[in-house]
């Protein structure tokens, strides 16, 4: 049954159509991870912060992705909210360099833990930028946001590189699954 | 048997219900249908802005359905256009509910999400969310993505953050030159709204919009034309540059065609040389009546009948069209056609007559709009015998018609009184029988002003409208018509043969009506106890019953009048050197609001000496208010198409002002003001400073006005003054000045110079320097900075001339002749002069004009083809002296005209002074 389901999900995947939410502060890599995961010719050539927010899509590993990849400057972050309602599940890009605003990527966070529209929804963090050397590794940033206390919702963290890819696919994979989990459960 | 008997009336009966239900619903269908006709009947007729609400829920859905979205989004775009407001929180709940389904992929579905992105008016802080998404959209390949998100995001920048402009430039100057031509028009119709508010960033767009001009596409080419203009709008050198040019190249788009006749007609209006017309333009005019189209022939033939001063020769061409429009089958062509032929009707009554037959037509025409706007013109134009049959003719419809038309015919029946003055009693009875119908505010204004105005010119008509009047405010729900009824009494009843039984009436508003009613009755009353004797102790009575009422103002009138009129009685004198007759029926020469200031003070320090009105003063800054108000109102007056108001208010409220300046602190030792002369240019229009200047003549000074405009947007103007160099010009002293303190832009402001007359008369001219502190403006804020200090500089003026004509008033007299021969011909002078002008005419006019004297007995209007004329003058020369003279004109050559000039005053003296100023 599993294999034609996942057959027949290829054939049609207006089937299995997922939404999903970046979020993050400004300058972690959001738009970057999300450029990288788009199919290769609609790849933009350069990244500029992103205003308000834009809409993607792409697919993998048979799911296809619509893709609300919001802005994280500071004047739009209470808008985030907005888009909470009915999402399969939400990117948290950290920038794993940002030593001093680990902290403001906490309170965010927190906030966004708190909210009631997000129950048992999974969230994938992407401790970004692990190219650079003054990156902190995914353990690292696990102990900064206090990670291990999140219980009611699955979660899952991945070291990674959104200009080579690196980390990316695997984080993905993994959101999939989780999703997958959540409609075969409903 | 029975039962199949039974079977049968069973069967019966259901085919009869059937048939009942049948007709049932034929009738429904019948009935709606007619409500169809009646109110257009819409699929959205109930529809609950709750009921929406909730049902935007599905817009988060997972899967987003595209159809029911449709629907959803229409009916909120629906409910917007009903004028459904939002409050901030459902505007902000449908607006993300709407961003989210940007994801969409469905061309109709995306299209409404820019049209509801566009109508919502989100607040600035939630709707800078969608910018990435719209300008992602900018670039797509799809044209319908391009063309609407560069309309909601113009929408947007224009209503949030004008500096993301900058941003989008790029973008937006490529689709102004797409090839697509929704793209293209979309981008300049972004363009113009975004002319408001970051013009700077627009202005730079000039060559692409020229480029966009030679479209093909009807479309692109009109917008293209409206924001060249929004560009250019600062300028008008390069608006009528570009308006010939284009006019010599016809576009090709009816649209851009009729919006290129009206900026063509703007440009004649402005003109500023005036007097002389721009032939091209008018043949450009013209030859649009010739046009295929006929929205481009309607807007010519209306902009020529609407042109300022047309004369019956340009006007015939514009006619002959609208002529053939009145017997168009469409409905809209013949309307717009008489409503514009009514309105040339009002000042050119004559060049419509050619179209009465037709119009004749038009009075049983189905549309009522048409047909009243038919009749009406033809009340304009039609003879005195046609009046009680169309009077007849409106009479039968006048309830069928809205309000707006009633007052067309109000206006045309106000004309009609003042041509045909015989048949007010007619006209009169219709008045006051439409006064008795129902009606809205404007329209029973427009009944009430009309009688006004007839009662003033048609002295026949007074009481019969008086009483109309007096009726009419027994039962009147507006209160700004009954005081102004009420004054009009006041003003008018103590004239008329029976004064008392207007006071019936009037008192009867003092019990009845609320507060304001009451107060100007109270005044309307004691008009007439202030001019009638034999009434006044009974309306002292009646007042002062009113001391005792609730309202302040009231009460106050009441107790004042009370005073005045027992004063009356006991001989006494008014107040603040005014008697009660002047107090109450004569308006105040100066502004309240100095009176007031001079009574503070006075209040302050009480002297001996009475306060009395000669001795206010008003403030510079204070005339500049006065005028401003008075602009305004000669502005509405204008607004109200009142043509007669209109052209009156202006000059008496120049006189008004002029009077008011020997009230200014500097000038009060001037004294009473003899005459001031018309405003002469001393630079020319379209300059950097443009100055025009007054002289008014007092007994023994000369004041000199300097109204100074500032054209320069980048600069402010402090401590202006006008230099004059009189040194040439012997019996002239400088004296004093009142300098400007600040001229910004496009606000004119007044500077003053006071000469003193030494000796004699004093003629010629001397040079004029303007000079002022210039201080440098950024066009954007519209303020100078802080530190900035300025520098001085000047500017050199024409010469300033003054002439004989500057100590002559225009007094006409009533018999000339007698006049003449009383004066006697002791100091009489006569010279004859030959002056080169071409006509009689012209020759005449500038003499006039070089006397400074009114005509009189009608005699400066001489035949066309006359070759000889004589014109009668009479005015008062400087010091109350009264001037005549007769002017024998008559053409010698083509080129020269022959006068001979007799002038007779009461001193030789001035008769050779005004003899000699012709020279």
């Amino acid at each position: 049954m599993g294999l034609f389901k996942r057959l027949f999900g290829q054939i049609t995947p207006g089937k299995n159509k997922v939404r999903i939410l970046c979020i993050g502060l400004d300058n972690s890599g959001k738009s970057t991870v999300i450029n990288w995961l788009k199919p290769k010719k609609a790849m933009a050539q350069d990244v500029v912060p992103t205003v308000g927010f834009s809409v993607e899509e792409f697919t993998k590993n048979g799911l296809s992705f619509t893709v609300f990849d919001m802005s994280g400057q500071g004047r739009y972050r209470n808008l985030w909210e907005h888009y909470y309602k009915e999402v399969g599940g939400i990117i948290f890009c950290i920038d794993s360099t940002d030593h001093i605003r680990m902290c403001v990527a906490k309170d965010e966070l927190d906030a966004l833990l708190e909210h009631e529209e997000l129950r048992s929804v999974p969230i994938l963090f992407f401790a970004n930028k692990m190219d650079l050397p003054q990156a902190v590794g995914p353990v690292q940033c696990v102990q900064n946001l206090e990670l291990s206390k999140i219980t009611d919702k699955p979660w899952h963290i991945a070291a990674s590189n959104a200009l080579t890819g690196e980390g990316i696919d695997e984080g993905i994979t993994w959101l999939g699954t989780q999703m997958g989990r959540a409609a075969r459960a409903k | 048997m029975a039962q199949s008997s039974s079977g049968a009336s069973d069967m019966a009966q259901q085919g009869a219900q059937w048939l009942q239900g049948l007709k049932e619903t034929a009738m429904s269908m019948t009935q709606r249908e007619k409500k169809d006709e009646d109110e257009g009947y819409s699929p959205f007729h109930g529809l609950q802005k709750s009921a929406v609400l909730q049902e935007c829920r599905c817009f988060n859905d997972r899967e987003i359905n595209a159809r029911r979205c449709i629907t959803i989004l229409t009916k909120i775009l629906w409910l917007l256009s009903q004028g459904d407001k939002l409050t901030r929180l459902e505007t902000t709940e449908v607006f993300f509910g709407v961003t989210k389904l940007l994801q969409a992929k469905d061309q109709q579905l995306r299209r409404l999400i820019y049209l509801v992105l566009k109508e919502l008016k989100p607040s600035p802080e939630e709707v800078i969310i969608v910018v990435a998404t719209l300008t992602k959209d900018m670039n797509s390949k799809m044209d319908l993505y391009r063309a609407n998100a560069i309309r909601v995001l113009g929408a947007i920048i224009a209503a949030t953050d004008p500096t993301l402009l900058a941003q989008i430039e790029r973008h937006l100057k490529q689709a102004l030159v797409d090839r697509n031509c929704f793209v293209a028009a979309s981008a300049l119709v972004s363009g113009i709204h975004l002319m408001h508010v970051n013009g700077e960033v627009v202005r730079r767009w000039v060559n692409e919009v020229q480029t966009a001009l030679q479209s093909d596409n009807q479309s692109v080419q009109y917008h293209a034309l409206a924001l060249l203009h929004q560009i250019k709008r600062q300028d008008r050198l390069a608006i009528s540059k570009v308006v010939a040019s284009l006019t010599r190249t016809p576009l090709k788009s009816a649209l851009a065609q009729c919006l290129l006749i009206r900026f063509a007609k703007k440009v004649m209006e402005e003109d500023p040389s005036g007097e002389t017309r721009d032939r091209a333009l008018f043949d450009y005019l013209e030859a649009s009546l010739r046009h295929k189209s006929d929205m481009v022939i309607y807007e010519a033939a209306s902009a020529i009948c609407s042109l300022t001063n047309v004369t019956q020769r340009e006007l015939s061409p514009a006619i002959t069209v609208l002529q053939l429009f009145l017997c168009s089958a469409k409905p809209c062509l013949r309307f717009s056609a008489v409503r514009t032929l009514n309105k040339v009707a009002m000042v050119h009554p004559i060049a419509v007559t050619p179209c009465n037959m037709d119009m004749e037509g038009l009075i049983n025409d189905g549309n009522r709009s048409i047909a009243t706007l038919a009749i009406t013109t033809l009340l304009k134009t039609g003879s005195e015998s046609g009046v009680e049959r169309l009077m007849k003719q409106i009479t039968s419809f006048m309830s069928e018609i809205a309000d707006e038309f009633k007052i067309v015919v109000v206006d045309a029946i106000r004309a009609m009184c003042l041509k045909f003055p015989q048949k007010h009693r007619v006209l009169m009875t219709f008045l006051s029988n439409v006064l008795r119908e129902e009606g809205g505010f404007a329209y029973k204004k427009a009944i009430v002003d009309t009688i006004l105005i007839v009662i003033g010119k048609v002295p026949e008509a007074k009481e019969a409208g008086l009483a109309h009047l007096c009726e009419f405010i027994e039962d009147c729900e507006f209160t700004l018509l009954s005081t102004q009824i009420l004054h009009l009494l006041g003003m008018q009843g103590p004239s008329t043969q029976d004064p008392a039984k207007y006071i019936r009436f009037i008192y009867n508003r003092v019990v009845l009506e609320n507060a304001t009613v009451r107060a100007s009755a109270v005044s309307a009353l004691a008009k007439f106890g202030i001019q009638l004797n034999y009434l006044r102790p009974s309306i002292i009575l009646l007042l002062q019953r009113c001391l005792f009422d609730n309202d302040d103002e009231v009460r106050d009138r009441a107790t004042f009048l009370v005073a005045l009129l027992k004063g009356i009685e006991g001989g006494g004198v008014g107040i603040g050197g005014l008697n009660a007759r002047q107090l109450l029926m004569e308006p105040l020469g100066l502004p309240l609001h100095a009176i007031e200031i001079s009574c503070k003070e006075y209040l302050a320090k009480p002297s001996d000496v009475p306060f009395t009105l000669a001795n206010v003063t008003v403030a510079p800054e204070m005339l500049q208010k006065e005028r401003k108000a008075a602009a305004t109102k000669a502005a509405t007056a204008a607004a109200a198409d009142n043509p007669t108001t209109a052209r009156a208010a202006p000059e008496r409220h120049v006189e008004a002002e002029a009077d008011l300046l020997s009230k200014l602190p500097q000038f009060v030792h001037l004294g009473q003001r003899f005459s001031s002369s018309k405003r002469a240019a001393l630079s020319e229009s379209g300059t950097e400073y443009e100055v025009s200047c007054l002289k008014h003549v007092y007994s023994s000074h000369l004041l000199l006005q300097f109204s100074v405009n500032n054209t320069l947007e980048d600069q402010l103007l402090e401590n202006v003054t006008v230099a004059v160099d009189v040194s040439s010009t012997p019996g002239l002293a400088f004296e004093s000045e009142l300098p400007c303190s600040a001229v910004p832009f496009g606000q004119p402001g007044d500077t003053f110079c006071c000469l003193r007359r030494v000796e004699g008369l004093p003629i010629g001219s001397f040079g004029c320097t303007l000079k002022f502190l210039v201080k440098d403006v950024d066009p954007a804020k519209g303020m100078p900075e802080e530190d900035e200090t300025g520098y001085d500089d000047e500017y050199h003026l024409e010469e300033l001339e003054i002439a004989a004509a500057d100590f002559m008033k225009r007094v006409p007299v009533v018999d000339f002749r007698e006049a003449w021969d009383t004066i006697g011909g002791g100091c009489e002078v006569v010279e004859t002069f030959s002056l080169s002008y071409n006509s009689l005419k012209q020759a005449m006019d500038a003499v006039i004009d070089y006397l400074g004297m009114q005509i009189c007995e009608n005699t400066g209007n001489p035949a066309e083809s006359a070759r000889t004329h004589t014109v009668l003058l009479s005015g008062v020369f400087l010091g109350g002296v009264q001037v005549f003279a007769i002017v024998n004109l008559r053409t010698d050559s083509a080129k020269s005209v022959g006068m001979r000039l007799t002038v007779r005053s009461a001193e030789m003296g001035i008769s050779q002074f005004v003899a000699s100023s012709v020279a």
